[in-house]
């Protein structure tokens, strides 16, 4: 048992993030190439000595000579990375990342470094929110290993444990267009054309989980990686697909010497079962359950009815960990520190124990504001204290 | 049915009429996209998003046009899902919790009932958009069992059905037939992905009755089932209260809907979740199949669901292939 598996074990109400924050203005536009306003600059400037950052002057005195060119480019996506770190160990918690700020998108960045996509342009997910989708035009393989540098990068910067999140095998397959596996479909209007796709999309699924993710995946745990999330925002999305997803996560994983765990988010989690009976690999389940919550306190039933299905997770034969998701990603409203308690422990009552619970926003809070972000957090570990003392933990 | 509408009639297959139409949100352009994303992110200015929207809204027309379509949509550019303008013009309920549009990437904010819902006031903002939009017009509206479906409430779901087809649906119906609507599609995939709930039946034929009312013989109702097979509610289907019942030709074998139907077809014979665009020839031949099978009094063309969750680009494609697989249907039936 390696020492993540030990403290991911062992450790009650562990807290870590889920995977992306939004991308600071000075980010963005000095990625982009663009001329810095002094409002970008000082936003770098207020939150570098906010958050304590080291050296965050030198920081300041590169956007003072944008536009960057491209070292310039790549220092700032650095110190973005360098940023979002300190932001999410400063909130106080234990597990963290970068916030994906190396990365273009999740989905995006993958494609981008693998073998057999070619994008296709932008489909909306939701109100204002839009993603760049794929097609799979030919043979999948892994270009690069894509999440290497800044793993390396941030093992010399982070001062908490890191945990990488990779997006999964089905999610990819799921958001992209198929040009390749289902190319003759034949007439359309009959079900043995519904057969031939079914097969074709299995096909494509387990293409990606083989020749991209677990090259990936072995790739990080040659670096050191110890504990490696498989976001699988898609995972319900095809409720006759559920087999697939199960199999793309086992032919990711199996075999390979790391901690492994999932990221299931806005989905009908009952439909999950049976099927993730199956993910024994899979050490931790973490799921966005307070955009579906109350915003009342209380410990019933009836005042956390987002947190219904949890028993079903609870239930599992390898009896995984529940990574709770107590933070609506998708408003500014900041929980306060005593909902986050109460929807910890609602869950550890429903649990019967604390070990097999931590604690995590619902989802990556790119959508939210580094403001709104940060204050979220800390709330969120605050209710964890809160939560440990009435816990006697 | 109405008469006078421009379809050539078919000498080989009885009665049938010919037409096609896209109905449901289509996507934006990548200009919008920076558009939008750049209002929220304060990088750009509100003059800025519309002109975008007034330039997507032009091309849209533009493409309908090239394509040769039979009725108009405006494309529900600017509509956040397919409830959002009606439960914003409506008290009673609010949007709020994002759930995912069944087996997509792609989410909704479910209505969430507080109270009796109904509409305030006369056409929500969105309809007023269209002042450009040429006529004969289609109007994409969410079905009533989809609708009360969808919404979170805790009340009987089939008394919500009847209230928002009386007090949402209708009086939007009633306001539409006199600016140039002569189809109203009402999306349905919860009953093709779902299916019919028990004793729910009979409220959803009633609910189809009051819009039908309020369309008042200005336009026909197309009742478009889609996101699953449609075989299993053929019977049902042909029964209710509607000018058509829209299949969705992905998900349902042709075999299995019988013969000689009393009401008309709307083929959902292009896919609006593949990124290949379907040969002019097999749309065309599926589409006379249809014809020959089923003898409906009228065939409408289209894609089997909305074409949002394609790239601008290709949706353009497809509705283009729609239109020249319509030529060529009502050539080869002339």
């Amino acid at each position: 048992m390696s020492m993540t598996e030990t403290t991911l074990l062992t450790m009650p109400l562990l807290t870590h993030e889920m995977g992306s924050l939004d991308k600071p203005g000075w980010r963005v536009k000095g990625y982009a190439g663009a001329k810095l306003e002094e409002k970008d600059i000082e936003e770098a400037r207020s939150w570098g000595e906010r958050l304590g950052v080291q050296d965050h002057e030198r920081l300041v005195e590169l956007l003072r000579g944008s536009p960057l060119d491209a070292d310039g480019k790549d220092e700032v996506r650095r110190w973005s990375s360098r940023y979002a770190v300190r932001l999410l160990e400063s909130a106080g918690l234990d597990v963290v990342y970068d916030g994906e700020q190396q990365r273009s998108e999740m989905y995006a960045w993958a494609v981008a470094h693998a073998n057999g996509f070619e994008d296709r342009g932008s489909v909306r997910a939701f109100d204002n929110k839009y993603y760049t989708k794929a097609s799979v035009t030919g043979p999948i393989s892994l270009r690069v290993p894509y999440h290497n540098d800044e793993f390396g990068f941030l093992q010399s910067v982070a001062r908490a444990e890191l945990k990488v999140p990779i997006t999964g095998a089905y999610t990819i397959a799921d958001w992209s267009f198929d040009e390749h596996y289902f190319q003759d479909g034949g007439q359309i209007g009959s079900s043995d054309r519904r057969t031939r796709r079914k097969e074709a999309r299995r096909q494509f699924i387990l293409d990606v989980a083989r020749n991209l993710i677990r090259p990936n995946l072995d790739a990080l745990i040659g670096l050191g990686a110890r504990w490696l999330q498989i976001d699988e925002p898609a995972g319900s999305t095809g409720q006759d697909e559920l087999d697939m997803f199960v199999e793309s996560f086992n032919e990711s994983v199996e075999g390979l010497d790391s901690v492994f765990s999932t990221h299931l988010c806005f989905s009908d989690y009952n439909l999950f079962f049976p099927a993730i009976e199956g993910m024994t690999g899979c050490k931790q389940f973490a799921v966005g359950f307070a955009n579906y919550d109350s915003r009342e306190l209380g410990v019933s039933d009836e005042a956390r009815p987002g947190y219904e299905v949890i028993s079903k997770f609870r239930d599992l034969p390898y009896e995984p960990i529940l990574g709770l998701g107590v933070l609506d990603i998708h408003t500014d409203f900041v929980e306060p520190p005593e909902l986050v308690r109460d929807r910890i422990l609602y869950a550890v009552d429903v649990f019967g124990d604390p070990n097999r619970i931590h604690v995590t926003p619902d989802c990556g809070l790119r959508t939210r504001s580094w403001e709104v972000a940060y204050a979220k957090l800390q709330n969120m570990v605050e209710g964890v204290q809160l939560a440990k003392k009435s816990l006697s933990l | 049915m109405l008469s006078g509408l421009p379809f050539p009639t078919d000498k080989r297959f009885e009665m049938t009429r010919i037409g096609a139409y896209q109905h449901g949100i289509y996507p934006r352009s990548e200009a919008v996209v920076a558009a939008t994303r750049g209002l929220e992110r304060k990088r750009t200015t509100p003059e800025e998003v519309r002109d975008r929207f007034r330039e997507d809204e032009e091309d849209i027309i533009r493409v309908q046009k090239q394509a040769g379509l039979d009725f108009f949509s405006d494309g529900l550019l600017r509509w956040q899902d397919i409830f959002r303008p009606l439960v914003e013009a409506s008290r009673g309920m609010e949007a709020r919790t994002l759930v995912r549009w069944f087996d997509n990437n792609s989410f909704y904010r479910a209505p969430e009932i507080s109270d009796s819902p109904a509409l305030e006031g006369e056409l929500p903002e969105a309809f007023q958009e269209a002042v450009g939009l040429p006529e004969p017009r289609v109007a994409t509206l969410p079905s009533p069992y989809l609708f009360s479906r969808a919404a979170h409430t805790k009340g009987d779901r089939n008394e919500l059905m009847l209230d928002l087809a009386r007090n949402v649906l209708r009086p939007v119906v009633d306001a539409l037939r006199g600016q140039g609507y002569r189809v109203i599609h009402l999306q349905e995939p919860w009953l093709g992905y779902f299916g019919l709930e028990p004793g729910a039946d009979q409220a959803l034929a009633e609910a189809l009755q009051e819009i039908r009312e309020g369309a008042g013989g200005a336009a026909e109702i197309v009742l478009h089932v889609y996101f699953g097979d449609a075989g299993p509610h053929a019977g049902f289907l042909r029964s209710l209260p509607v000018d058509a019942v829209g299949i969705d030709f992905v998900a349902t074998d042709l075999d299995s809907l019988g013969t000689g139907w009393e009401v008309g077809i709307l083929a959902g014979c292009l896919d609006g979740r593949s990124s290949l665009v379907e040969s002019l020839e097999d749309t065309a031949a599926f589409a006379r199949r249809v014809a020959e099978k089923l003898q409906p009094p009228a065939l409408y063309l289209s894609s089997n669901c909305e074409l949002e969750f394609l790239p601008r680009d290709v949706a353009r494609q497809k509705v283009l292939r729609l239109g020249e697989a319509a030529r060529s249907v009502k050539e080869s039936l002339r």
